[in-house]
């Protein structure tokens, strides 16, 4: 099958479903490298970084043995290059020792609290899209109002907002001031003897504030892009032959504006979750929840090392995967970014 | 003619205040000054011994603000941004800048003073207290050298100074009797200052409350300003070198550099800056200057990108080309031919940098890994408010509200220039 795109009035590209793969293969192989010198990174700044090196892997609180087969894993005694190779082959295995606290793999330590903040950020980021963009219909259809400038200036206001200083006023004025939620946690004390419904309610009642500090400025981005691209629609020559040719208002909206408004929302998707992972890592501290921001955060204040690395490697793994997939969809939708990709 | 307000307005309303609020710190420090001069001349190599970082800012403070009038008068040809309208966002940002360079003036607290504990934690705003001050032991002769150090004492104030006792209430029979909290103490009036046979009794007042410490939150909050607004020049600097450079050679040299640079760009935009700039700050300590760094080089990346993007499109003009004919060099290509070409973008891109980078700091601060541990900062302040959030709303609020207001003048003064310099955005 074969797709024809027009990208300009000379030029005809044309996307066979074999480059098609060349492409997606082609991202592929570019996101194997970023990981690869993100890992090279890693390990030149652990090893440029003051205080001896062979400490950063094996520390006190282990025991002779353990240190030991830890100091062969990573060949602590051999040359540097040789060290490099053994932190290659171990992060490739997903082998990166013994966090000092835990005194349990790192990897383990990490998928634990990982999954906290998968799902915490995926809740957010549906959170973000979906107030966005009816937020965004909303202000559309009341074009020049009050309304619609306030709404843009609050935006940017939110937006100004940092996570923390937001989530603590949110902590003062809902948990101090009117009592109305948790300060901080993920359950209740008492969260063993509800039902199975009475937990779900129990856990969202938790996670209320800690949601709001960390959609409120993706929701602020987010509509800042659907508004333009929005706007940017709305002032085609194809839309003013639709209203003169009597088309309604609302399908005008529905079938012509947002399919085209959203494209630009797919390629910030992705950028977003980084912003998000940040974002996450604060939230996660301001509210005591067990994931993987207060993890990094924790495991630093404490000299843990090794956990150290672990959270900032997987970081930027999730970060890699993330934006191969935002490219990968982002192409689904518009086939004329293939052609960049090929070159 | 219709009267607008300018700039200039505003920064002779915040001269004129300083003067009148401030006027005694102000004749302390002038008098500091001739002091200092005076030991100049008479005791030279004493004079470099007292020299610290506190009496040279302090100096320099007063100084600016002495000949401000006539560096305006003087330049006021030059300065043309001060004659632009005034707004909200751009009075912030010259606010925030005034203090930066006057906060000496602005307030004589040591942000970091704390006595007396039990009289000063967490007071709450516009609260006042008593200061006793202790009679130090009077010298009738002395040299230029020790009369200059009591003045710098008195002046330029310590971090501790054990002549000065703060108390709920004051007494005064023949005794002096003072209360600190539920403590009753007594003091005979001959060891305390004495003003026309009184003891020299005074209310000190706490603008803003105080913290955990018994610090003052408007002193810390205005030394705070001083760092964030450090922190944020500091790395937008290091960005704005390293992306120019960058740029300048991907673009210009093409080839195998770009390629390399592109993608060592795209290796630094993909991965979650802050946690790289976490572990960095883990592995090797973090300093104001380390954390300076570390934000300089996790910001140059769009700016490598707008640089690089405008160098390949001017590379083939022919003004460039004539420059390359008569034989500059390439930095003199850089500085002179493509710098003022491309300038509009880059300083719209610095404005928005500014904000991110002192967002950053705050949020480093917060997490207990920025300059927090060594100096005042907006981020630590929150963050030891949060811990006293059922007690003390002020210690969250006044530094919150700083962070805000200053990020959102930062973005919306960014938008504004944005908007002049590319007029079809403004639709």
């Amino acid at each position: 099958m074969e797709i024809a795109i027009k990208n300009s009035p000379e030029k005809l590209f044309i996307a066979t479903e074999k480059q098609t793969g060349k492409a997606f293969a082609k991202r592929f192989l570019t996101s194997l490298i970023t990981l690869f010198l993100l890992v090279s990174l890693i390990f030149v700044f652990v090893r440029l970084s003051p205080g001896d090196p062979t400490k950063k892997y094996v520390s006190a609180q282990l025991s002779p043995e353990l240190s030991q087969k830890i100091s062969e894993k990573f060949m602590l005694d051999k040359p540097v290059i040789e060290q490099y190779f053994a932190f290659l082959l171990n992060s490739v295995k997903g082998d990166l020792g013994v966090s000092y606290n835990f005194r349990q793999p790192v990897m383990k330590v990490v998928w634990e609290y990982f999954s906290f903040t998968l799902v915490f950020s995926t809740l957010s980021i549906f959170l973000q899209i979906i107030f966005s963009f009816s937020l965004a219909i909303f202000v559309a259809r009341r074009k020049n109002t009050f309304l619609n400038k306030a709404v843009s200036d609050f935006s940017l206001f939110i937006y100004s907002i940092p996570s923390f200083v937001l989530g603590v006023f949110l902590i003062y004025l809902f948990s101090v001031v009117l009592n109305l939620f948790p300060i901080s946690g993920l359950k209740s004390l008492d969260y063993d003897s509800f039902s199975f419904w009475g937990k779900i309610l129990d856990q969202a009642w938790h996670l209320a504030l800690p949601l709001i500090t960390l959609s409120a400025a993706g929701t602020a981005m987010f509509y800042k892009y659907i508004k333009e691209g929005m706007d940017d629609v709305l002032h085609q020559s194809y839309i003013l032959n639709l209203r003169s040719s009597g088309v309604k208002e609302k399908v005008i909206l529905k079938k012509h504006v947002i399919p085209n408004a959203i494209s630009p929302l797919i390629s910030v998707a992705g950028i977003e979750l980084g912003v998000l992972l940040g974002g996450a890592l604060i939230t996660e501290v301001i509210f005591s929840l067990p994931g993987m921001g207060r993890l990094t955060v924790n495991s630093i204040l404490t000299r843990d090392y090794p956990l150290i690395i672990g959270c900032v490697l997987t970081a930027g793994i999730v970060m890699i995967i993330a934006n191969y997939l935002a490219d990968i969809i982002k192409i689904k939708f518009d086939k004329r970014l293939l052609k960049g990709l090929l070159n | 003619m219709k009267f607008k307000l300018k700039i200039i307005h505003w920064l002779t309303l915040l001269w004129l205040l300083l003067i009148v609020f401030q006027h005694e710190v102000l004749f302390q420090y002038l008098s500091l000054w001739f002091g200092y001069a005076k030991l100049f001349f008479v005791d030279f190599s004493e004079a470099i011994d007292v020299l610290s970082l506190k009496l040279v800012n302090v100096i320099l403070s007063l100084k600016l603000f002495v000949f401000l009038p006539a560096l305006y008068i003087i330049f006021r040809k030059k300065w043309i941004f001060l004659q632009g309208n005034l707004n909200f966002s751009y009075a912030l940002l010259s606010l925030l800048i005034w203090i930066l360079i006057f906060a000496p003036i602005i307030t004589d607290e040591n942000p970091e003073f704390s006595k007396n504990l039990a009289v000063t934690k967490l007071l709450p705003p516009f609260s006042s207290v008593k200061i006793l001050h202790l009679a130090g032991e009077l010298e009738s002769s002395q040299s230029e050298k020790e009369k200059f150090h009591m003045r710098l004492n008195q002046t330029v104030k310590p971090a501790f100074n054990e002549r000065i006792i703060f108390a709920d209430s004051v007494i005064v029979s023949e005794s002096v009797v003072y209360f600190q909290k539920t403590q009753k103490s007594e003091l005979q009036k001959n060891e305390l200052l004495l003003k026309n046979g009184e003891p020299f009794i005074q209310n000190k007042y706490f603008l803003l409350g105080t913290d955990e410490y018994g610090r003052d939150s408007f002193a810390r909050l205005i030394y705070g300003t001083r760092i964030s607004l450090f922190v944020g020049f500091g790395a937008v600097v290091l960005s704005f070198i390293i992306g120019i450079i960058l740029g300048f050679i991907a673009g210009y040299s093409g080839g195998i550099f770009d390629t390399v640079l592109n993608r060592f760009t795209e290796l630094f935009l993909s991965f979650p800056v802050i946690y790289l700039i976490v572990l960095i700050l883990a592995l090797f300590g973090s300093s104001l200057f380390s954390v300076i760094i570390v934000l300089g080089i996790s910001g140059w990346m769009t700016l490598f990108k707008i640089v690089r993007g405008e160098v390949v499109s001017i590379k083939q003009r022919d003004f460039l080309i004539s420059a390359e004919s008569i034989g500059l060099k390439k930095s003199q290509l850089l500085a002179k031919e493509i710098l003022p070409v491309i300038l509009a973008p880059v300083i719209v891109n610095l404005v928005f940098l500014f904000s991110n980078v002192i967002l950053a700091e705050a949020a480093l601060s917060y997490l207990g890994l920025g300059t927090g541990n060594l100096y005042p900062s907006w981020g630590a302040m929150i963050n030891s408010g949060q811990e006293y959030i059922y007690k003390a709303w002020w210690m969250i609020a006044f530094p919150g509200a700083a962070l805000i207001l200053t990020l959102f003048a930062a973005n919306s003064s960014g938008r504004r220039i944005n908007k002049i310099i590319n007029p079809r955005l403004d639709k």
